[in-house]
C-alpha cells in the first residue's frame, strides 16, 4: 500500500492552492457568492502528464475544498495533459476550449464551465483588508500601489507580448504578420479558382475537340 | 502478576488496571501545551497528517462522526465545517484535561455548534449501536490498554458502510530514516518536552509507547480481526505516520 507520492507532500500542495484560492475569493465577494451555487458539485480533474488527481468540491460557504481522495459521486471529470488544463483555465471561451482541446470530459459540463467563469472574473478587491489591518489612509494608498502594480503587471504583459509579436513578424521575419499570411491564404485560394476553371475550359475545349473529329 | 495482566507503558510492564491512569497523568501534564507542542515535534506536518485523514473520511454534509481520544479538537472542528448542521460532531475523550483545552479553544473558535463533548473511554464506548457515519482516532489508539477491545467497540458503533480512520505514528519503511528517528524521538523529544512543558517524561514515553505500537502490518491484521473489511493503510512521511482505514460491512 505504497502511494506514489508521499500523501503528506500532496496534501501539502492542495493545502497551498487551497489557501491561495480561498484567500483570493474572501477578497472577491462576487465570486464567493456564485461559487456558494455549485455547493454539492464536485469536479475531478485527472492530469495524465505529470500523473495526478485533484477534487474540487465548492462549499456553501463560497469556498473550495481541495481533495486527493473522493471516493463519493463526481459531477464532471476531466482528463488530459496539464497544459490542456492550463489552457482551459485561461480561456476566454472555455465551451469552445473544452470542444476543441484534447481533454476527455464526462459527466456534467455546465458546472465545470460555470465554475471556470466565477474563478476567471476574480476581480480582487485590495482596499477592504487592508484597510481594517492598517486603518483608512494608509490603507486606502497601499490599496492603490497594488491596484496600480496589478494593473502595470497586465499592461506589461499586453504591451511585452505585442512587442514580441512585433519583433518576430516585423524585425527578424521569422514568422509572417497574420495579415500578410492571409493575403497569401487569398492569393492561393484564388489561384486554386482559376486553375479550376481553366481546367474546366480545357475540358470543355477538348469535348468540342472531340466532337468536331 | 500474570503476563495476561500486564500490559506496557512505554518500555514499562504495568498492571492493566493501571495503565490509564497513567496515561491520563501524561496527558494531564501536557494538555494546556498540547497544541504547541504538536506544531514543534512535527513542524507542522501534523495538520497535513490530519487533513489527508479527513480525505480519506469521506465525510460529507449530514453526517455523525465520532472523533474518538479528539484532544484539542483539530479533527472534530473540521468535521463540524464539513458536516454542517444537518450534521454532527462528537468530540471524546478519555482524559477530561484534554477535553476541556479542547472545548475552549472549539468554542473560542467559534464552533459552539453542532458538536458534543463526551468523556468516553474508547474500549466501552457510551453510545448505540450504528450511530456514526465515521469514526476517527488520531494519535490514541496506542494510549489505549486494550486495543482489540478498543476497535470491536468502535466497530458497533459504527453504522453498517461507515468508516473507521486510525492515524497513529508507525514504522519508517527506510532503516537510516528510521535511525534519524530513533535518535531524534528519545534525544530531540525529551529535551523540547523538558524546555516547554517542563515535562521530559511525558515525551520520554511518547517516545517509547511510538515504538512499542504494533507496525502497519500487525495494526491492518488487527483491525480486520475486530471485524472490520475493505482495510487498507497509507503511509505518510516516509512510515513515521500511517492512516489506516477499515469499513463496517
Amino acid at each position: 500500500m505504497t502511494d506514489l507520492i508521499d500523501p503528506a507532500l500532496h496534501t501539502a500542495g492542495l493545502a497551498a492552492l487551497e489557501g491561495a484560492l480561498n484567500r483570493a475569493l474572501a477578497l472577491a465577494p462576487t465570486g464567493s457568492n456564485q461559487l456558494s451555487e455549485l455547493e454539492g458539485d464536485v469536479f475531478a480533474l485527472e492530469c495524465t502528464t505529470p500523473s495526478f488527481i485533484v477534487y474540487l468540491a465548492p462549499t456553501d460557504e463560497g469556498r473550495v475544498r481541495f481533495m486527493g481522495v473522493h471516493d463519493g459521486p463526481v459531477t464532471t471529470r476531466v482528463r488530459g495533459g496539464a497544459s490542456d488544463f492550463a489552457a482551459l483555465a485561461t480561456s476566454d471561451d472555455p465551451t469552445a476550449t473544452l470542444i476543441n482541446s484534447p481533454l476527455e470530459l464526462s459527466g456534467d459540463s455546465g458546472p465545470l464551465i460555470r465554475l471556470q467563469q466565477i474563478l476567471g472574473q476574480l476581480d480582487l478587491d485590495w482596499e477592504a483588508p487592508l484597510v481594517t489591518a492598517l486603518g483608512d489612509v494608509p490603507g486606502h494608498q497601499l490599496a492603490q500601489v497594488l491596484r496600480a502594480g496589478f494593473s502595470w503587471g497586465r499592461e506589461t504583459g499586453f504591451s511585452l507580448t505585442r512587442q514580441l509579436d512585433e519583433f518576430i513578424h516585423e524585425e527578424a521575419r521569422l514568422s509572417p504578420p497574420r495579415l500578410e499570411l492571409e493575403d497569401f491564404y487569398r492569393d492561393v485560394q484564388d489561384l486554386g479558382l482559376q486553375v479550376d476553371r481553366l481546367a474546366s475550359r480545357l475540358a470543355r475545349a477538348r469535348r468540342r475537340l472531340d466532337e468536331l473529329s | 502478576m500474570s503476563e495476561k495482566d500486564t500490559t506496557h507503558f512505554g518500555y514499562r510492564e504495568v498492571e492493566k488496571n493501571s495503565k490509564a491512569d497513567l496515561v491520563a497523568g501524561v496527558f494531564h501534564s501536557v494538555a494546556a501545551r498540547y497544541d504547541l507542542m504538536n506544531d514543534l515535534m512535527s513542524g507542522g506536518v501534523h495538520r497535513l497528517w490530519k487533513r489527508f485523514t479527513i480525505e480519506l473520511s469521506g465525510v460529507r454534509k449530514g453526517n455523525a462522526v465520532l472523533d474518538l481520544a479528539g484532544g484539542t479538537g483539530d479533527l472534530a472542528a473540521r468535521f463540524a465545517d464539513i458536516v454542517g448542521d444537518t450534521g454532527n460532531v462528537v468530540l471524546a475523550d478519555i482524559n477530561e484535561s484534554m477535553l476541556q483545552v479542547g472545548r475552549d479553544k472549539l468554542l473560542d473558535g467559534g464552533h459552539a455548534r453542532g458538536i458534543d463533548f463526551v468523556q468516553a473511554d474508547a474500549q466501552d464506548l457510551p453510545f448505540p449501536d450504528d450511530s456514526f457515519d465515521c469514526i476517527s482516532i488520531a494519535f490514541g489508539l496506542r494510549n489505549v490498554t486494550d486495543k482489540d477491545r478498543a476497535l470491536r467497540s468502535m466497530l458497533r458503533v459504527l453504522k453498517p458502510g461507515g468508516r473507521l480512520l486510525v492515524l497513529e505514528f508507525s514504522k519508517p519503511g527506510n532503516e537510516l530514516l528510521n535511525k534519524a528517528y530513533d535518535t531524534y524521538s528519545f534525544r530531540v523529544l525529551p529535551l523540547m518536552g523538558k524546555l516547554v512543558t517542563q515535562d521530559s517524561e511525558s515525551y520520554q514515553y511518547l517516545a517509547e509507547s511510538i515504538r512499542m505500537h504494533p507496525d502497519q502490518e500487525t495494526l491492518l491484521g488487527m483491525m480486520e480481526d475486530a471485524g472490520f473489511t475493505r482495510c487498507e493503510y497509507h503511509n505518510m512521511t516516509g512510515g513515521i505516520v500511517a492512516v489506516h482505514r477499515g469499513i463496517k460491512a
